[in-house]
């Protein structure tokens, strides 16, 4: 009885949705190519586990890819502009202009500069996790514990064993901030670009139902992409808030 | 000043301007004429604002004099750091928050690039009665513990010189005499060139051989007094008629409009 009140105390905003929706469908009369109801959906996604598996794999791999590869590039630009004062002067400004472009504008000035495929996804992904995470760690690498500066300067640090034993791991919380941040982006970012451009993916495939007007098969792939997206937004989170307690 | 031996640390006509934002500049410290011979404890006491951080941030090559030279052991005081050989303990800890007790006293050999020596490491750890808290983190540790670990990174490359800016100045009156009980103690099983930057008397006369009274806006030195108590001291001097006197005497040289009431 306790574990079901629970249940309904912490789901019941997404069991109200289905039962409007239910309602919905039914009071109105619509026609299934206009919406259909949730079991259908349900039904297709449990009918076809496999098709949904492996586009939902290729997806979440699409977007694993390019958010380490954004993170990676981002983190390692902040470096290069905390070790140069004249990298960073170049680099700040550049960051901060970019990471207020929204990707959906820079989807097709990549696609037409690297070519309609899967690595052009992983490139939009990487670009969307790049500009978050290149301003987080750049905050990171300047917001040092109370005092660390005198201390590495009366150990007589060296700027690299400065960089290496202070900077860098002081950063390490806000690189978890900038993964919390773009994961759940970078799955959007994934599929966006493959609803735009791609041949493959959940992002396709919603395309593709959408445009036949099997409305089961794409409302199913939103549900697999709401899913898949809550998953990796609570992981993220998770590993943020296990990190920022052994940091602090 | 003339000694038989040439000081360990010298000050010489030092003075210290600081330029504010607005774009005038404040006079710290103004004519500090300051000797340490080696091996000795020096404590520099003095009212908050006074400037006696100021004195201790020139010593660890941390400032430069606007006017005048530091030099220790004839060098510049950053040839001391570079060398590894100088030894701080801050008011703020300055531990690392995601380094164990072990790993944070353990900073200055990595720091250094040597190797870690971790026989001495855990000595330390015991000196300073931090055992069986090696593998916990700052944030599990009390205020004092922390100072503890701190004073025990200030003692690991075994410096030339240690200087210890305010080290109990954020703990309670009980655990701070507990603490001076402590470092004296760790101070006696090795005499190294010690400078103590403290705000109180006890603290000062219970700790040091030699006490720089300063004075504030600009900071100079106000006088300077010889500690009379034998070495090694125990709690129960802190309890002694002269002690007290001593204490008396100096509280009136901090605050000498009280006198006048």
């Amino acid at each position: 009885m306790t574990r079901l009140s629970q249940f309904l105390a912490r789901n019941w905003a997404v069991l109200l949705l289905l039962a409007l929706w239910q309602g919905w469908v039914s009071l109105a009369g619509l026609n299934s190519i206009v919406l259909p109801a949730p079991w259908p959906v349900l039904r297709d996604v449990l009918s076809h586990p496999a098709l949904y598996l492996a586009n939902a794999a290729q997806t979440l791999a699409t977007a694993a890819a390019g958010v380490a590869i954004g993170l990676a590039l981002g983190a390692l630009v902040a470096v290069a502009a905390w070790a140069s004062r004249l990298l960073a002067g170049m680099l700040t400004p550049l960051g901060l202009i970019f990471s207020s472009v929204p990707v959906v504008a820079l989807i097709p000035i990549l696609a037409r500069l690297l070519g309609y495929d899967i690595s052009t996804v992983v490139a939009i992904v990487a670009v969307s996790a790049f500009f978050p995470t290149f301003v987080f760690v750049g905050a990171g690498l300047k917001d040092l514990p109370r005092g660390a500066d005198d201390l590495f300067g009366v150990l007589g640090a060296s700027r690299a064993a400065r960089l290496r034993h202070l900077v860098l791991p002081a950063t390490v919380p806000n690189l978890m901030i900038a993964l919390r941040i773009t994961v759940p982006e970078g799955v959007l970012a994934a599929i966006l670009a493959e609803f735009l451009m791609g041949r493959s993916g959940l992002g396709f495939m919603f395309r593709e139902a959408a445009s036949r007007f099997a409305m089961e098969r794409a409302l199913g792939t939103s549900l697999v992409v709401t899913v898949a997206a809550v998953l990796c937004f609570s992981l993220a989170h998770r590993a943020e808030r296990v990190v920022r307690t052994r940091w602090s | 000043m003339t000694q038989a031996t040439p000081d360990a640390i010298r000050l010489d006509s030092v003075s210290k301007s600081f330029r504010l934002d607005d774009g005038n500049s404040v006079t710290a410290l103004e004519g500090i004429d300051l000797g340490l011979r080696e091996g000795e404890f020096v404590a520099v006491l003095g009212p908050s604002g006074c400037g006696k951080s100021t004195v201790l941030r020139l010593i660890a090559g941390l400032e430069s004099a606007s006017t005048g030279e530091v030099r220790i052991e004839g060098r510049a005081p950053s040839q001391l750091a570079a060398a590894h050989r100088l030894g701080v303990a801050f008011q703020d800890h300055a531990l690392l928050p995601w380094l164990s007790v072990a790993q944070n006293i353990a900073l200055p050999y990595r720091v250094a690039g040597t190797k870690v020596d971790n026989a001495r490491v855990d000595a330390l750890i015991e000196l300073v009665g931090l055992t069986g808290f090696r593998d916990a983190r700052p944030s599990q540790l009390s205020g004092g513990m922390r100072q503890r670990a701190s004073i025990a990174r200030a003692l690991v490359l075994d410096p030339d010189v240690l200087l210890l800016d305010e080290p109990f100045g954020a703990l309670d009156a009980v655990t701070r005499r507990h603490m001076n009980v402590e470092l004296q103690r760790i101070w006696s099983t090795r005499t190294l060139t010690t400078l103590l930057v403290t705000h109180s008397v006890d603290e000062a006369i219970f700790l040091a051989d030699r006490i720089i009274v300063m004075t504030g806006r600009p900071g100079r030195i106000l006088r300077e007094v010889t500690v009379p108590f034998p070495r090694p001291r125990d709690p129960s001097v802190l309890r002694t008629p002269e002690f007290h006197a001593m204490v008396d005497e100096l509280t009136l040289a901090l605050e000498p409009e009280e006198a006048a009431l």
